[in-house]
């Protein structure tokens, strides 16, 4: 063990790597191949890729909130990190669910959408809980602890990928006037530069000093900001990129800092420069632990100085692998055969004779027919001729099937593509956006013609830099590719597949059969058989699958078009998502003056939109909300109550026309309104359903202060809003939120005047003084407050309006003078309780957009002499003025020990009926249902079709276990209905 | 995520607004006076283009003014934006978005990366 060394745990097992090794090259430096077990058919699975594109080597990292299918490709190690292999039961090696693989015949494409139909529950009960244990990749965190911050950026132009392409567009940016931001994903620039040899020089200096010297460049130039570890997700509409930062790269968490940043940013130009992406080869046992892509075995070599395997075989379609062979050769080694497809004459000379002058074995115009091993590659099958194969030893193998633009997202931004018959693959064709595509991603594999390019394409930038740039090339100067998706399979045992996706265990089979039961649309196919919808999205396999596919069809690659490609391009986790809107800052708590007294007093809280309301105050440890709910009512009745109803919206409504405007809003009339009065009022939409309701109060004809329901507060606003800008552009009025300017307190019951007259000894609370609906303001201590006589539940009561400093002492102080009376604090389920006894409506509950106010027998509130208020008009229309339409109604059950529960249908008849032979005819529905202890039986509300006709009559309504209640139906007020309890 | 040139406060994200359906639906001056037919149109009755669309946003997060705006609602692209009362651009003036009978435009739209030959 050397000093120098980062120790890590990969299933229990401590290993060691290098400082800047991913877990991928950590285990392959400590020869371990497996890492895992794949999806459905739990078989044994390898590292394939050096990056991304990864998708066998998912894992599991322990220590990082047990953070599922990390890519141990792209996750560097650092000391004491602890990673666990995924989908395996009971060990990596000795895995039950592999026997799914020896059943493998019957988990063709669709078996999950065939098999598990019926009976009825099982899906639930048995199906679901089974194939979660068995299927699957890792296991989802427990704890979740979001440590990301959000980022905005607005810049001129966003460089994507900082490979050799956007080294170069930057280089040419360096200095100028536009504000550049530079994205890379890797922890160093350079890209390929890093990982293929196949540049050998730049300017004749080695690519290492060039890119160091570019970087040093960049860096000192004030324009370009460089991000990275930085990984660009979505291209979305107006060139708004979101890119996520890795803080934490070879470091352990951190307490204090951030661990990801989601950068959000804005760009005039996006010049996308992501490069390209290898992709295999279909054939037997593709799959199997010790295939790697040709390119990524390179990588490894270069960029971690980790040698997979010293003599591997190679299998290729096209010029690209010979940079592979050269750098084992240099180093020393000799691959054990070089397998191309291609014709003798095709294949390049400088690859031809580099294979001679090491004395590699060449085999063209052959093919890796399969390969075959436990757990890992042992030997692989070269098809020579037709009917000819030979079988050589060997640990890996490596494959090269071409490479795709990195189109992603590309195609994100709405781009076009084109099939590219030359590379054999899809290249970008039309922009939608102000995009530029650069190098590989472009479809440009020819590095001399690379300088070009850029120059052509950013001279659309002002007074930018010449780029003076040639590239010494190692190896065939020109890529040549020939047409490769699928060798043909000789089949061995049901153990032999021939996987297109290795994610999610598609085989090639699957795509055939699904064709065969006619998903031969590309998308059908898609979800069909879930090819490429694993967490990789097909990064290395998704072209080839249209490849076989176009085959099958006998129709060109162009024609059976590509999958929808959507963000983000690769899985982001969710805390990256949510930022610091997570617990207490996801949604903001509205909290009243009083919410403090109410926590001290047992208040048990109710969400109302962002509000805190108390839904009922406990007395007792034990007390539950019926019977709080039936002592709060009943004391409220028999002395008197006070409702916090602070949450009530408000709003002042100013202005030479507020008169006008207000009458045009409300469905009342104000004009004969007297200052110092309030009216309780209804407003409607235009289409003359019930929208709010609140009290208006008229200070003068130019002033007005309205309330709203507590929910409805922003939207009535906005509503006037509208109306006011859009409409009536020419009245003059304004208005302006002030419901947190105003506490405000529901005090109501028989004692409320007297407690009213104790708390505010100068003022006089008389019926003639002070008569119902007015409203008087009055100074308080060193403020002023204004009281509204009102009836919220029947009883005599008082709404007053304290300026919030002022709340809890007021609040207080009218305790202090009720101890003796008996006031009680109650909250939104007594207040439902008390006004359903009266009838009075709850917008929201007794409507829900379909209900106009003649339908809740409010004909008494529209202002008939009006000629006009919002959805007047509607009022008429031949479906509202039918006389048989849902009207509101009282429900009392005939015995009047039962309980009706709010949501129930009513019905006609007893009989509840099987409902698919005869279906039962509904009437409407129970709206609001309570026990009344003053009355002391249920009461309920309901709409109900031809409901003022059905009145006298009885009814019933069914309950969820098969029971019909019946009921008498009344008018919908249940006590005091000449309204005598209010003037006391 | 698209944004929009608010003429009060200039280019915002998409999320500072909220779109109120289309424009130059103007309530009638007398309802009572008008049909059923003609009020339920008023009420009800909106098109729903695929192409280039006149309609009302309102600055929700921001100054809260309503405006009118011109759509390509095939593409999202934002393609005019003027003020509440001021006379609506005439649709030929925006003819180069429409490329195809159905308006759609061939790059921008739909899901498909690849344009059928």
């Amino acid at each position: 063990m050397t000093e120098n060394k980062i120790y890590f745990k990969f299933d229990g097992k401590t290993y060691g790597g290098n400082h800047g090794d991913t877990i991928a090259a950590a285990l392959l430096r400590n020869n371990v191949k497996l890492v895992g077990r794949s999806f459905k058919y739990h078989r044994p699975r390898g590292i394939y890729t050096c990056g991304i594109e990864e998708p066998n080597a998912l894992v599991q990292i322990v220590n990082e909130h047990n953070e599922p299918n990390v890519r141990a490709t792209v996750k560097e190690i650092y000391k004491g990190m602890v990673v666990k292999s995924q989908n395996r039961w009971p060990t990596l090696k000795r895995d039950i669910g592999s026997i799914n693989n020896l059943l493998s015949p019957i988990f063709s494409a669709g078996f999950y959408y065939k098999t598990f139909m019926g009976p009825k529950g099982f899906w639930k009960r048995v199906y679901e809980p089974l194939i979660r244990r068995t299927a699957g990749l890792g296991k989802p965190p427990k704890e979740f602890k979001s440590k990301s911050i959000h980022l905005h950026h607005n810049v001129d132009i966003v460089i994507v990928g900082g490979g050799l392409s956007g080294l170069l567009a930057a280089k040419k940016l360096a200095g100028t006037n536009y504000d550049v931001l530079l994205i890379e994903r890797d922890n160093v620039l350079g890209g390929m530069l890093n990982n293929t040899k196949k540049i050998k020089s730049i300017n004749d200096q080695s690519t290492k000093d060039w890119v160091e010297k570019t970087e040093r460049l960049i860096k000192n130039s004030s324009n370009i900001k460089v991000l990275k570890n930085t990984l660009v997700t979505t291209y979305n509409y107006s060139n708004h990129l979101i890119a996520l930062e890795d803080k934490s790269v070879g470091k352990p968490q951190s307490n204090k800092n951030p661990e990801l940043v989601l950068h959000k940013i804005r760009t005039k130009q996006t010049i996308l420069a992501n490069g390209h992406i290898e992709r295999f080869v279909s054939f037997r046992n593709n799959d199997l632990p010790g295939v790697m892509l040709a390119a990524s075995f390179e990588k490894y070599i270069n960029r971690y100085g980790v040698v997979p395997d010293e003599s591997p075989v190679i299998f290729t379609n096209n010029s690209s692998t010979f940079s592979l062979v050269k750098l084992l050769t240099d180093l020393g080694y000799k691959p054990k055969a070089y397998v191309d497809i291609r014709d003798p004459k095709k294949i390049e000379k400088e690859i031809s004779e580099l294979l001679k002058k090491n004395n590699i074995p060449l085999y063209s115009k052959s093919e890796i027919e399969g390969c075959d091993g436990n757990n890992e590659v042992k030997k692989v099958t070269i098809r020579v001729k037709k009917n000819e194969a030979i079988k050589v030893k060997t640990s890996m193998l490596c494959v090269s099937g071409g490479f795709n633009p990195d189109i992603h997202l590309f195609t994100q931004s709405k781009g076009l593509l084109k099939w590219d018959e030359n590379l054999l693959t899809f290249v970008p064709n039309k922009i939608f956006q102000n995009t530029i595509t650069l190098g590989a991603v472009s479809g440009n594999f020819d590095y001399e013609k690379l300088t070009n390019e850029i120059e052509k394409k950013l001279s659309i930038f002002k007074n930018t830099n010449d780029l003076d740039i040639k590239f010494d090339i190692d190896g065939p100067k020109k890529f040549q590719i020939k047409e490769l998706w699928e060798t043909k399979h000789a089949k061995r045992s049901y153990w032999s597949k021939s996987f297109i996706d290795l994610q999610n265990d598609v085989t090639t089979k699957d795509l055939k059969q699904a064709i065969q039961e006619g998903f031969n649309r590309i998308e059908h196919l898609k979800r069909f058989t879930t090819n490429s919808m694993g967490t990789d999205q097909g990064k290395i396999s998704s072209i080839n699958a249209l490849g076989i596919v176009s085959k099958i069809l006998k129709k060109n690659v162009s024609e059976v078009g590509t999958t929808t490609y959507r963000p983000p391009y690769a899985p982001l986790s969710f805390s990256a998502i949510a930022g610091r809107s997570t617990y207490d800052f996801y949604d903001p708590k509205r909290k009243t003056p009083i919410h403090e007294w109410h926590i001290e007093n047992n208040a048990v809280f109710e969400d109302v939109g962002q509000w805190k309301r108390p839904w009922y105050f406990k007395k007792y440890e034990n007390e539950s909300m019926y019977d709080a709910v039936q002592r709060e009512s009943k004391q409220t009745r028999e002395a008197a109550g006070i409702l916090d109803g602070s949450t009530l919206g408000k709003i002042e409504i100013k202005g030479r026309d507020a008169l006008e405007f207000v009458n045009l809003i409300y469905t009342n009339s104000f004009t004969k309104m007297k200052p110092g009065f309030g009216r309780y009022a209804l407003m409607l939409g235009e289409d003359g359903m019930v929208k709010d309701d609140g009290i208006v109060c008229k200070i003068t004809n130019q002033h007005f202060i309205v309330t709203t329901t507590t929910g409805g507060a922003a939207s009535v606003l906005s509503h006037m809003e509208e109306y006011a800008q859009t409409e009536w552009p020419n009245m003059n009025v304004y208005m302006n939120s002030i419901t947190e300017q105003f506490a405000t307190f529901n005090l109501s019951g028989p004692k409320s005047k007297l407690i009213m007259s104790r708390v505010f000894n100068n003022v006089d609370f008389s019926n003639e003084r002070f008569p119902f609906m007015s409203f008087k303001t009055f100074d308080y201590l060193d403020t002023q407050i204004r009281v509204l006589r009102a009836s919220f539940t029947g009883e005599m009561g008082y709404e007053i309006y304290v300026p919030p400093k002022y709340a809890l002492k007021l609040w207080e102080r009218i305790f202090y003078y009720s101890q003796d009376i008996g006031l009680v604090p109650y909250g939104t389920e007594t207040m439902h309780l008390l006004r359903a006894e009266k009838g009075y409506i709850i917008v929201g509950q007794e409507t829900d957009g379909t209900v106009t106010p003649l339908d809740l027998n409010l004909n008494w509130m529209i202002g008939k002499n009006k000629k006009d208020f919002i959805g007047k008009r509607s009022l008429v229309r031949s479906d509202t003025i039918k006389e048989d339409r849902k009207q509101l109604v009282g429900l009392i059950p005939l015995d009047k020990t039962y309980g009706i529960e709010e949501g129930q249908h009513v019905i006609e008849n007893e009989e509840i009926s099987t409902p698919i032979i005869n279906p039962i005819k509904m009437l409407g529905h129970v709206t609001s249902s309570y026990f009344s202890p003053t009355l002391e039986h249920c009461i309920a509300m309901a709409l109900i079709k031809d409901g003022n006709r059905k009145i006298g009559t009885k009814l019933f309504v069914s309950t969820p276990n098969h029971q019909s209640i019946p009921v008498e139906v009344v008018k919908p007020i249940f006590l005091d209905p000449n309204n005598e309890r209010m003037q006391i | 995520m698209f944004t929009i040139n608010c003429p009060y406060c200039g280019e915002r994200d998409q999320s500072e607004f909220s779109n109120g359906g289309e424009a130059h639906v103007a309530r009638p001056k007398d309802p009572s006076q008008v049909s059923d037919r003609e009020w339920s149109e008023y009420v009800f009755i909106r098109t729903n283009p695929k192409g280039i669309y006149y309609e009302r946003w309102v600055h929700t997060h921001g100054c809260k003014k309503w405006f009118n705006a011109v759509r390509n609602t095939s593409t999202d692209e934002i393609l005019k934006v003027y003020k509440m009362g001021e006379t609506p651009p005439p649709l030929k003036e925006f003819k180069n978005t429409i490329k195809t009978p159905s308006g759609e435009p061939d790059v921008g739209s739909g899901n498909f990366s690849v344009k059928k030959p």
